[in-house]
């Protein structure tokens, strides 16, 4: 069973454009990256899936069902956490947790003790003591207690330190082991290249490429950039694998694809200045996996 | 719906706190000032014949609005008016808004909640203030009249007179609440509360001034003439019914505009 499912799913604010003829299909159990550049529309698709905004045209079901009409039924079994963490400023972070509890029929306490004692939350705080990380935390708590069946995280990983990513990362990978579909916007591409199955890939509102992980991590990219002593001699870097090359004064940069051993030799022969091999991000996955 | 509901409550606890303490405290210091203006009341009459009429008018002085202590009442409920009209636009206007404004909305909405839901628990929290507002202003204004020698008032209109608040206070949530729901992006809840019924509140003075009895019509200020509460111990009925048919439309417009629009971010 699919548990989100978007047919041609478009959002106009106005006239500008939100996201354009979206089709996802995330099927029960799997952990699902969205992945774009900020803008591309990963907040907007999460905001209509849980019918804070209404589609222009399309449509969207959650668990097979319409994701409007069903909306509050929905959403008894939804965890979400905003890209952007406000909560009311006032609250005590325990009050807002059994707030954000007294929404489901269901005792929450146990879990709440759980997962703020695994994100070292403090309890007694007032939510605008607290620094933007431990917002963020807060909403991962909020985001976790009502043990959804399914999670939507957009952006979950900003403010909070790599030691609490992680711990984040093995929470959401537990409650998968236990049966809940995940699905999560990011930016970043390593981070979901950690933690998801399969991704889809967004660009100003279209999906470009939906792919496994183990796919997409077959056909790895390295991006590379030599800086030498003397000027590198033109066609240097002609050989299989190179692509985009970029030569600048006495810098060049390129991705490569292939036997690394081969590139290194060449480098290798060069007197160097510096180094660089590197992931590509982005920007370099849009330009050279997508033209 | 009810966690929803006490959660306004609590949120709104300590406001509502400073919002009673300050209007009972005003209206009581007024109200202590009309045992020293009794005596003189025909002095004061005089003094003010003199006046001209276009002024007296403007500032809701009646003609004969010294004579009795029901007169004297009804230049306090005037002021108090205002403040509490700016009470409850602000509350109507905040409770809806304040959701987008502190980006909360994405917190309430991603519950097992709709927004019919959502909208009623602050329509019924706003409500509550309101009366739990309005019930401590009237008690505490009973207690001084019984408390201050040399006051006449009869009970039934000093209720119809005190009630008027309440009735004003209604038209300003309603009209808060379509504010919330349909203004484009709200950045201070309290300069749009503030203008809207200074807005209302000229356009009573001016009506004043021009003896039109249309004006009456459109600002709630002048819904209720103390003057005619006296004589006849009740409202004027056509009143009633602008109000009760304006609450019915802005009711309903602001449940259609907040199920059918898109919650915004920022």
């Amino acid at each position: 069973m699919n548990v989100i499912e978007t047919k041609k799913l478009t959002k106009y604010y106005g006239k500008s454009r939100g996201i354009i003829e979206v089709d996802i299909n995330v099927e029960d159990g799997e952990i699902y990256g969205f992945i774009g550049p900020n803008g591309a529309g990963k907040s907007t698709t999460i905001r209509v899936l849980l019918s804070l905004i209404y589609a222009t045209s399309g449509t969207a079901t959650i668990f097979g069902k319409d994701v409007v009409k069903f909306g509050p039924e929905i959403k008894k079994e939804i965890g979400y956490l905003p890209g952007e963490v406000f909560y009311y400023d006032t609250m005590r972070v325990k009050d807002l947790l059994n707030y954000s509890a007294s929404f489901y029929k269901k005792d929450c306490s146990k879990r709440i003790k759980e997962l703020a004692g695994i994100m070292s939350l403090e309890l007694d705080k007032r939510i605008d003591d607290l620094s933007y990380g431990n917002k963020k935390k807060v909403g991962i708590v909020l985001g976790l207690l009502h043990e959804p069946k399914l999670i939507i995280l957009d952006e979950p990983t900003g403010g909070l330190d790599p030691l609490m990513q992680q711990t984040f990362f093995n929470l959401v990978r537990e409650e998968n082991k236990k049966g809940a579909t995940v699905f999560l916007s990011s930016h970043i591409l390593s981070e979901v290249q950690r933690l998801c199955d399969k991704v889809a890939i967004i660009k100003e509102g279209k999906i470009v490429k939906i792919e496994k992980m183990s796919d997409l991590a077959q056909s790895n990219y390295s991006k590379i950039k030599v800086e030498s002593k003397a000027a590198i001699p033109e066609g240097y870097f002609d050989m299989a694998g190179v692509s985009g090359l970029k030569t600048e004064n006495h810098s060049t940069t390129f991705m490569f694809k292939g036997d690394i051993n081969s590139v290194t030799k060449k480098i290798a022969a060069l007197d160097l200045v510096s180094l660089f091999v590197e992931e590509p991000d982005l920007e370099d996955i849009f330009l050279h996996y997508y033209q | 719906m009810l966690n929803m509901y006490l959660h306004e409550l609590k949120q709104y606890r300590r406001i509502t706190m400073i919002w009673i303490v300050s209007l009972v405290t005003t209206a009581a210091l007024y109200m202590a000032l009309y045992p020293s203006f009794a005596p003189q009341l025909d002095a004061m009459k005089k003094i003010l014949e003199n006046y001209p009429k276009v002024l007296l008018d403007a500032l809701g002085v009646g003609p004969n609005v010294f004579l009795s202590f029901a007169g004297f009442y009804s230049i306090i409920m005037a002021y108090m008016m205002l403040a509490m009209s700016i009470q409850a636009m602000n509350l109507g206007t905040g409770i809806v808004a304040k959701e987008e404004h502190s980006h909360t909305a994405e917190f309430l909405l991603a519950k097992p909640v709709n927004r019919t839901q959502v909208l009623t628990a602050k329509l019924l929290a706003a409500l509550t203030i309101l009366l739990i507002t309005n019930a401590f202003f009237m008690a505490a204004m009973w207690a001084e009249i019984n408390f201050l020698a040399d006051i006449l008032i009869a009970g039934k209109i000093f209720i119809l007179m005190t009630l008027t608040l309440f009735i004003v206070q209604l038209f300003f949530l309603g009209l808060g609440f379509l504010v919330s729901v349909t203004a484009p992006k709200i950045r201070s809840v309290l300069s749009i509360s503030l203008s809207t019924v200074f807005v209302f509140y000229v356009i009573g003075v001016f009506d004043s001034i021009i003896g039109s009895k249309a004006v009456r019509y459109i600002t709630p200020f002048k819904f209720f003439d103390n003057q005619y509460i006296i004589n006849n111990g009740s409202y004027e009925p056509a009143f009633l019914v602008v109000e009760a048919v304006f609450l019915a439309a802005a009711f309903t417009a602001a449940y259609y505009f907040y199920l059918k629009r898109d919650i915004r971010t920022t």
